[in-house]
């Protein structure tokens, strides 16, 4: 339990991304009614724009 | 500034003790604290249930999300200060009637901003003992040079990687608390799973605009009024040098009467609304013992 714990706190940020960030931004962008460029789905754009960021966090240590 | 209406102190402090200035410095406090601060407890339950009525509230379409963002954000940054009476026992002490009233203020509010109340008062009560400490000051990193990198200080604070945490960790460790670490991280899991449950079910936008952006936004703002600016520069330790009072350009309100926090600190059981009427009154005093009192 303290191992699984301790493995889910080190990778918080991707967690985060993952679970509040990109339904956040795929939610924002249909609510605004904007379309994503490339042809991207709401979601797609999320995982990339989400995920990227989450991994930025993961390495650097700060979202910002 | 004219010499405040006051049958307690005399018109010529110079020629008194230290103990003789302690003493009328005690008369005051007690002639302002000791009465049931009924302000606190409305405010910290009528703040939870406007903040709970603005989901179904927002849900349900009765009012639009940037409303209730709005009000969110007010209600966030209005939680903290009716836990701060109840972590110093103002509402109750220990052993008294309403004993009860006082930890219920505390736990059922300090959650809004995801924190175990027993948390709050065990670090504040170590910020309390050792004001402006580097090592030992749970708080010391709210420091900053000037308001603008205290705001930015105060987010990046919050960060994975942030010194504040550690701190507030390393305040429960030395106070034997290590049972209030466990159950902080359980709180800040269990608002990642509601926020999570929220966002992946379709509501990730009323997640964000009722609870996480105002948490961070309110986040900010108590530790810039509370923190900061009360104890800037922050680079003296001692009763009379770790605290100061100055003039606040949002105002008394704005600045949640922290312009008087050095009263509070030289006598942390005065009921948070008479503090300016107490600094009012001690003013001559703490002038006499040399603090800093800015403008006020």
């Amino acid at each position: 339990m303290e191992k699984a714990l301790t493995l889910f706190l080190k990778f918080l940020p991707l967690i985060f991304a993952f679970g509040f960030v990109i339904p956040v931004i795929a939610q924002g962008t249909k609510a605004l009614e904007w379309t994503p460029p490339l042809g991207l789905t709401p979601l797609w754009f999320a995982l990339i724009i989400g995920g990227a960021w989450g991994l930025f966090a993961q390495i650097k240590g700060r979202w910002l | 500034m004219n010499a405040p209406v006051t049958d307690i102190l005399p018109a010529d402090l110079t020629d008194l003790s230290d103990s003789q200035l302690m003493k009328l410095e005690r008369k005051i406090a007690l002639k302002h604290s000791g009465m049931f601060p009924w302000l606190m407890v409305i405010w910290a339950f009528g703040n939870l249930i406007c903040w709970l009525a603005l989901w179904p509230l927002v849900l349900f379409d009765y009012i639009p999300l940037w409303l209730g963002f709005l009000i969110a954000t007010i209600n966030m940054s209005l939680v903290y200060l009716p836990t701060h009476d109840a972590q110093h026992d103002i509402i109750a002490r220990p052993g008294q009637k309403l004993r009860w009233l006082n930890e219920l203020v505390g736990h059922a509010t300090s959650w809004m901003i995801v924190f175990p109340f027993q948390v709050l008062r065990v670090t504040h009560m170590d910020h309390h003992r050792h004001a402006n400490d580097p090592q030992l000051d749970p708080d010391y990193t709210s420091h900053a040079a000037g308001p603008w990198t205290a705001l930015w200080s105060t987010i990046q604070e919050r960060q994975p990687k942030g010194q504040r945490q550690h701190d507030y960790l390393g305040s429960l460790d030395r106070n034997g608390r290590q049972d209030l670490i466990l159950l902080s991280i359980a709180y800040k899991l269990a608002f990642l799973a509601i926020l999570f449950a929220l966002a992946w079910s379709g509501y990730a936008l009323e997640a964000f605009f009722l609870w996480w952006l105002p948490y961070h936004i309110a986040l900010s703002y108590l530790v810039f009024f509370l923190s900061w600016a009360p104890h800037h520069p922050g680079t003296k330790q001692g009763r009379y040098q770790d605290t100061r009072s100055w003039k606040s350009a949002a105002g008394n309100i704005g600045s949640m009467g922290m312009q008087f926090h050095v009263v509070h600190h030289l006598h942390p059981y005065i009921p948070l609304d008479r503090t300016p009427a107490a600094y009012r009154e001690m003013r001559p005093l703490l002038v006499a013992r040399g603090c800093d009192l800015g403008e006020n």
